[in-house]
């Protein structure tokens, strides 16, 4: 192989390279923050009321989510709730906290329970109802609705030392991309 | 993935049923009898008195045990209702599906439920049909597939997994799949019991892939997950001609070290290591390089890894591995054998890139030490469907290398493209160009289907 032509594919990669996209993407287009968005805007982190966590970083949220962080602090392993696919919220939590599409977020997934660093897929369900019943009841669950949907049978988790729909709450969404 | 809950509640029903027939039926029924049995024994003229005695102190005893029985179900039937949400069952491995009703995780104190598999199965495999311009006789082109055209089954891989309890798991890798010689074998390549104490603390023992760099541990056995059509020959199995020791039967503990926003890993394992005949060639004909059952010596392989996946960088990893064992193709010679490899990849969604080096260091006893360095950069990045990539790879071994003559110099770039039709093919096609030492240069073509199943 000429010189010349491993010269030419490494020019081209270096030029796929420059349209790679900036490492880390504030907002979504839709999502922009709002100085105090209305509660059916706030998305709520929800736990078991026996989960000792009170607050998560934003990091440390995604971590939970990514499946790097599988355990809470007393030991008992995390169980991931989502939203079926099409619901706006679970939209949401993949563009702010996952930062991929449903097709990269299955991949991601099944990738990792086969190198055997997350334990198990996320458990999907269907409505807010739904997982409020499994957070509640599940010891380990931790998962998410829109503020309204929440009630006193789950604790929501502040974020970076913030509640839903505080001024500098992360995790909400404009009203036109909820609807 | 759904799951009915009619048999539980069928089942529940019974349950009670059967708990309202003995409370409200057979209760009766047998305190008939009990009242009865007097008077029909004394009907009964020539009936010894102490048999009348007996059977009444046996259906007193029965009556006693029923009446126990039906507490017992009452009581199992109350604690079911006001219990939370059924058992859960298995979860699907992946594409999560919808489920219709909450369920609990499954307690450590519970029994096994025979009626339900804890079994989670899925399924990778590959056709590939390549081809290349030399096929000659010489022991390196030999060793390293320079088949004529052929389409060729890949691995069928059945990846299976199972929660034992909350912290035990077990994973496994049945691999069926044809060799050089066109007959089919079946390979257990992954058997692990894995317990998770906590993030900090996860103990695995069986059959593994050895954490020497990034590859191994990232792809095992499924060209599916890989950009590329195959692995590095860096990384190459074994049983293809690879120079590492890919797999390892031991023990191995892993988990992260609190370091904050470093995110720091860490893997320490003890194995059997590979069996030092299997270098030999031709390949697979001496040996099995893994050595499940028996080591060839009582020196055990360790190896030691290290590496950071830094919050501020999404998606970078960084890290190194040491590996030491002992060989001993032949008594008495002893061959120290030591893996020192370090990587840096960037994984995004839409774009990687990977980098490793690492060098093998074979020392014998007695002799002259024998350094074989290697690496391989590989980059992509996604354009819808389309994931066209290029890498480099190289591995240089002195063809005087006690275990591995055969595999010389091997060098040079692969560029190829991966289309993704749906989320479970993928079709690649690449091209390879590899330089030999004292050999032509090798150009091969591949086309691959790989999919999940």
């Amino acid at each position: 192989m000429p010189r010349v032509t491993i010269a030419l594919l490494m020019l081209t990669m270096a030029v796929m390279l420059s349209s790679v996209p900036p490492a880390r993407t504030s907002q979504p287009a839709g999502l922009e923050p709002q100085g105090n968005p209305a509660a059916d805007e706030c998305l709520a982190i929800l736990v078991n009321r026996s989960n000792p966590v009170e607050n998560l970083s934003f990091a440390e949220l995604r971590k939970v989510f990514l499946g790097e962080q599988n355990h809470w602090s007393d030991g008992r392993r995390i169980t991931l709730v989502m939203l079926e696919s099409g619901k706006p919220e679970r939209q949401l939590v993949l563009t702010l906290i996952y930062r991929m599409d449903d097709k990269d977020f299955n991949a991601y997934f099944l990738h990792h329970i086969f190198t055997g660093d997350i334990h198990a897929a996320p458990t999907t369900l269907a409505t807010s109802t739904e997982v409020l019943k499994f957070v509640s009841n599940v010891q380990g669950a931790i998962g998410y609705l829109r503020t309204t949907a929440a009630d006193e049978s789950v604790k929501v988790v502040r974020v970076d030392s913030v509640l839903p729909c505080d001024k500098d709450y992360s995790i909400r969404m404009h009203p036109k991309s909820a609807k | 993935m759904k799951y009915s809950t009619l048999p539980q509640i069928r089942a529940l029903f019974a349950m009670k049923l059967i708990g309202r027939m003995c409370g409200r039926l057979m209760l009766p029924l047998l305190l008939g009898m009990v009242v009865g049995t007097p008077l029909l024994c004394a009907q009964q003229i020539n009936a010894p008195s102490d048999l009348n005695q007996q059977t009444s102190q046996l259906l007193l005893r029965r009556i006693d045990q029923l009446e126990g029985r039906v507490t017992e179900l009452e009581a199992a039937l109350a604690k079911t209702a006001t219990a939370a949400p059924s058992p859960a069952p298995p979860q699907a491995a992946l594409p999560p599906q919808p489920q219709t009703e909450p369920q609990a995780q499954p307690a450590e104190s519970q029994g096994m439920d025979m009626n339900k598999t804890l079994l989670r199965i899925r399924g990778f495999s590959d056709i590939t049909f390549h081809g290349n311009d030399h096929i000659h006789d010489s022991p390196q082109c030999q060793a390293y597939t320079c088949f004529p055209s052929s389409f060729t089954i890949g691995q069928v891989n059945l990846f299976v997994t199972s929660d034992l309890s909350e912290r035990f798991k077990f994973l496994s890798e049945i691999v069926f799949e044809s060799d050089e010689f066109n007959n089919f074998g079946v390979d257990l390549e992954r058997m692990q019991l894995q317990y998770s104490q906590n993030d900090y603390l996860n103990i695995s023992v069986g059959r593994y892939h050895t954490a020497i760099g990034y590859y191994n541990t990232a792809y095992h056995h499924s060209t599916w997950f890989q950009t590329t059509t195959g692995r590095p020959f860096l990384f190459e199995f074994e049983d293809k001609g690879g120079p590492l020791p890919i797999h390892n039967v031991g023990a191995s503990l892993f988990g992260r070290i609190p370091s904050g926003a470093v995110g720091l890993h860490y893997v320490v394992e003890i194995g059997n290591g590979r069996d030092s005949r299997s270098y030999v060639p031709p390949l697979g004909q001496n040996a099995t390089a893994v050595q499940n059952y028996v080591d060839e010596n009582s020196h055990k392989a360790f190896n030691v890894a290290l590496f950071a996946r830094p919050d501020s960088i999404r998606g970078l990893q960084v890290g190194f591995s040491a590996y030491h064992d002992v060989l001993t193709p032949g008594v008495p010679v002893r061959i120290g054998e030591t893996i020192l490899a370090a990587h840096a990849v960037f994984i995004r969604p839409n774009f990687e890139w990977l980098n490793e080096a690492l060098v093998i260091r074979h020392t014998p006893q007695g002799g002259r030490v024998f350094d074989t360095p290697g690496g391989y950069t590989q980059i992509s990045k996604r354009f819808g469907s389309y994931r066209p990539y290029f890498r480099y790879q190289y591995l240089n071994a002195a063809d005087s290398e006690p275990l591995f003559p055969d595999i010389r110099l091997r060098a040079g770039p692969s560029l190829g493209v991966r289309y993704d039709p749906t989320d479970f093919v993928a079709l690649k096609f690449q091209y390879d160009y590899t330089s030999l030492r004292a050999n032509p240069a090798i150009n091969g073509l591949a086309l691959q289907a790989g999919f999940t199943f």
